[in-house]
């Protein structure tokens, strides 16, 4: 490969400062994160009480987004892990996307969990007397580890792009600069670190997924555990993991089109990424409606006297508009999009992800709400606001501010390190040069 | 025409005094309280008393709690003779045993009278109840065959003598009541006093001893009052009894998580954990290549 080929892909590569539009981007998230964090002042200083929260709907949206940024994490095992795993070359540019979308949402995942909290300072307790038998424990355990795990999966990669970075130590600036020597100053590009650091991104591609998997296993069996109408289900592992890998991929188009767009990488994340992109979430899409039919389905046909105020409510009855539209914006307008070439060309593709990702977040409200007003044992004479639930404004500031938050450890990601492996962009470049030849 | 708008006004004050002493005087009419007193003895070592409280109110027979009563030994009611007092609980009962200070009375005839008085309250009047009982044992036994029996024996002048012709239910303490020997509900005591009974319950949980507690009583009895002796035999199955409780259970409390599940649970972290600490050791490793 020649010498200026590379120095060109280095350089479209390099994080780019923050533009205009970088900027409003920033200080809008900041001030959401803000409100949100004002919220939650209110929320610590007065308990609970100031959200919509009460004995029968305990978990709301706080827990609606646990569900969902533990459901998006999990396209960091999927892009990185099971692509790489099956020699699938094309996803390459897309593994440090998938890899800070996963390390983002399952920060915000924990803590979101403690947000839901009345008493946020007794959570060391959770430590020193969790019951092991307890799925709680384990989405804990399980949440640590696949943190750690995802971290690791993008910092190894990241050890040659580092080696480049400190190169430009004038465009770097003093603190950037201090940040790429602290983390990566010893690589030198030895053979022998790099047969190390492939090593471990092959032990960890093959670990992150078993964690994976645990991760959505265990929050589903949190819900699927309890013994209440719609999450008594055997169905909820498979059914939540499969719904995760869709917001995952969705959210992959969503970030793919943007940083194409605005650090102009047409070059790098192409048409063909999208168009392959595109029929994975048609896939994934597809296996997700195929558990739904099974969740509803099945309960519907034998409409059991204690489910049936449940699963009507979500057809025809209070929550039917918003189930129709999870239902139709999260797989059916997705697939009926990304089915056809044109599809997923990427702005279609852009929308279809958008569509994917606000409709699955919908689909984890669901999943928690309903149930939660529709107890197997109702209480007798509860006050008329136990059976019906709206967040409040402070729920929605605090929802907002976390899901701003996981936007901005992307977008601030995106301003310190390469977006798209330059080492790996090389190397594949280079190899698929030598094949032409 | 002065002297009849006094008359009115005064008239009107009289009304406004009076009326609502008379309307009071309706309002607090009181009930009729109707007590009843039992005689118990309990397997030929205690002795107590049961006063139920009831009146009819809205035409229905109803308990009526919070009644102080007391209990007398004899029909005098003197303050010599008070063997014990209370309050009707929520069913408008209330029970004493007979003190060992009622004794010397006790032990004056074969007959025993006993009184209980339940004081006025503001919506019951006063009530009284006696009850009166020839002093009598109930003996249980059993012989060869499964076969329970009991004797009923009265004291008669100063003897204690057989008595015929007496109710006596026969069987075996159950679930918190008596479950009959056999089919038979009752035997009726013949010359000697006696009833017996073959115990058909083969299957009765017993204790783990095998044993099960016999049981023959004289229920309401007007002349005896109600009499009850027990008696363990070891005809019932043998049962020891066990409890799952705080044995390790996925649905146990802290601690007591099963086994299987802590080694799962553990070697499970333990491998993750070694893979992640086994890679950090590997960046050190870099770090000393990249070093050298």
């Amino acid at each position: 490969m020649e010498k200026s080929a590379e120095n060109k892909i280095i350089q479209d590569l390099l994080p780019q400062k923050f533009g205009k539009k970088g900027k409003f981007w920033v200080i809008g998230l900041l001030a959401i994160c803000a409100l949100g964090a004002f919220a939650y002042g209110r929320q610590l200083y007065y308990g609970l009480e100031v959200t919509g929260l009460r004995d029968y709907v305990s978990w709301g949206i706080y827990i609606s987004n646990f569900v969902f940024f533990v459901a998006i994490s999990l396209v960091g095992s999927l892009i990185t892990a099971v692509l790489r795993l099956t020699n699938v070359h094309w996803s390459t540019p897309l593994t440090r996307i998938a890899e800070i979308i996963a390390v983002s949402a399952i920060t915000f995942a924990s803590l979101i969990i403690i947000v839901d909290m009345g008493r946020p300072e007794r959570f060391y307790n959770l430590f020193l007397h969790g019951r092991l038998q307890s799925p709680i424990i384990w989405d804990v355990i399980v949440i640590t580890t696949y943190f750690f795990i995802s971290l690791l999966l993008l910092y190894f990669p990241l050890l040659p792009d580092l080696k480049i970075m400190i190169a430009f130590k004038e465009r770097n600036g003093k603190w950037l600069q201090k940040l790429y020597e602290f983390l990566g100053s010893f690589w030198k590009n030895k053979p022998e670190q790099f047969k190390i650091t492939n090593k471990a991104i092959n032990i960890l591609s093959i670990s992150i997924i078993p964690v994976a998997f645990a991760i959505h296993t265990v929050t589903s069996w949190l819900f699927a555990t309890t013994y209440r109408p719609g999450w008594d289900s055997t169905n909820f592992g498979a059914y939540f993991i499969s719904g995760a890998f869709l917001v995952g991929s969705g959210g992959v188009l969503i970030a793919m089109y943007v940083f194409r767009a605005h650090y102009k990488l047409e070059k790098y994340i192409t048409d063909d990424h999208f168009d392959r992109m595109g029929k994975v979430v048609v896939l994934l899409a597809l296996l997700y409606l195929y558990f739904n039919v099974n969740e509803f389905l099945v309960p519907a046909f034998k409409m059991k006297k204690s489910e049936e105020e449940h699963l009507l409510g979500l057809f025809t009855g209070e929550f039917a508009p918003v189930f129709w539209f999870a239902i139709f914006t999260a797989m059916i307008i997705p697939i009926g999009i990304l089915l056809f070439k044109n599809g997923r060309k990427p702005k279609a593709a852009f929308v279809a992800g958008i569509l994917v990702v606000v409709g699955s977040w919908f689909k984890r409200y669901l999943i928690v709400t309903p149930t939660l007003l529709h107890p197997f044992l109702p209480m007798h004479d509860v006050p008329a606001n136990y059976k019906h639930y709206f967040p409040s404004w402070e729920e929605w500031a605090i929802a907002g501010g976390s899901l701003a938050g996981a936007l901005l450890v992307i977008t601030f990601f995106a301003r310190i390190f390469p977006i798209i492996p330059i080492h790996e962009t090389i190397i594949e470049t280079e190899s698929h040069e030598n094949k032409n030849n | 025409m002065k002297t009849k708008t006094i008359n009115i006004i005064g008239l009107f004050f009289i009304l406004l005094v009076v009326l609502p002493e008379l309307l009071l005087a309706q309002a607090v009419e009181k009930n009729t309280l109707s007590l009843t007193l039992k005689y118990y003895n309990d397997n030929n070592i205690t002795h107590h008393l049961l006063v139920q409280a009831k009146s009819k109110i809205d035409g229905k027979f109803q308990k009526i709690a919070h009644i102080p009563v007391q209990f007398y030994i004899t029909n005098d009611t003197e303050k010599k003779n008070l063997i014990g007092s209370g309050v009707t609980n929520e069913k408008g009962e209330y029970v004493v045993v007979i003190p060992a200070a009622a004794k010397e009375e006790w032990l004056k005839s074969p007959n025993q009278n006993f009184v209980v008085v339940g004081e006025a309250t503001p919506k019951f009047d006063e009530g009284r109840a006696e009850v009166s009982i020839t002093k009598a044992k109930l003996k249980i036994d059993t012989v060869e065959g499964k076969i329970i029996t009991a004797k009923l024996i009265a004291l008669v002048d100063t003897t204690w003598t057989p008595i015929s012709g007496v109710d006596v239910v026969l069987g075996v303490k159950r679930l918190g009541g008596v479950l009959n020997a056999n089919e038979t509900l009752t035997y009726t005591t013949d010359s000697s006093g006696t009833v017996k009974a073959e115990f058909k319950r083969d299957s009765i949980p017993g204790d783990a001893k095998e044993n099960i507690i016999l049981v023959a009583s004289v229920i309401d009895n007007d002349v005896y009052g109600n009499l009850s002796a027990e008696l363990a035999a070891p005809w019932g199955a043998k049962t020891i009894y066990t409890t799952n409780f705080d044995h390790r259970s996925l649905f146990a409390r802290r601690g007591h998580s099963p086994i299987w599940l802590e080694l799962l649970a553990y070697g499970i972290v333990a491998a993750v954990w070694a893979v992640i600490i086994y890679l950090l050791f590997q960046i050190r490793t870099i770090k000393k290549l990249g070093l050298e």
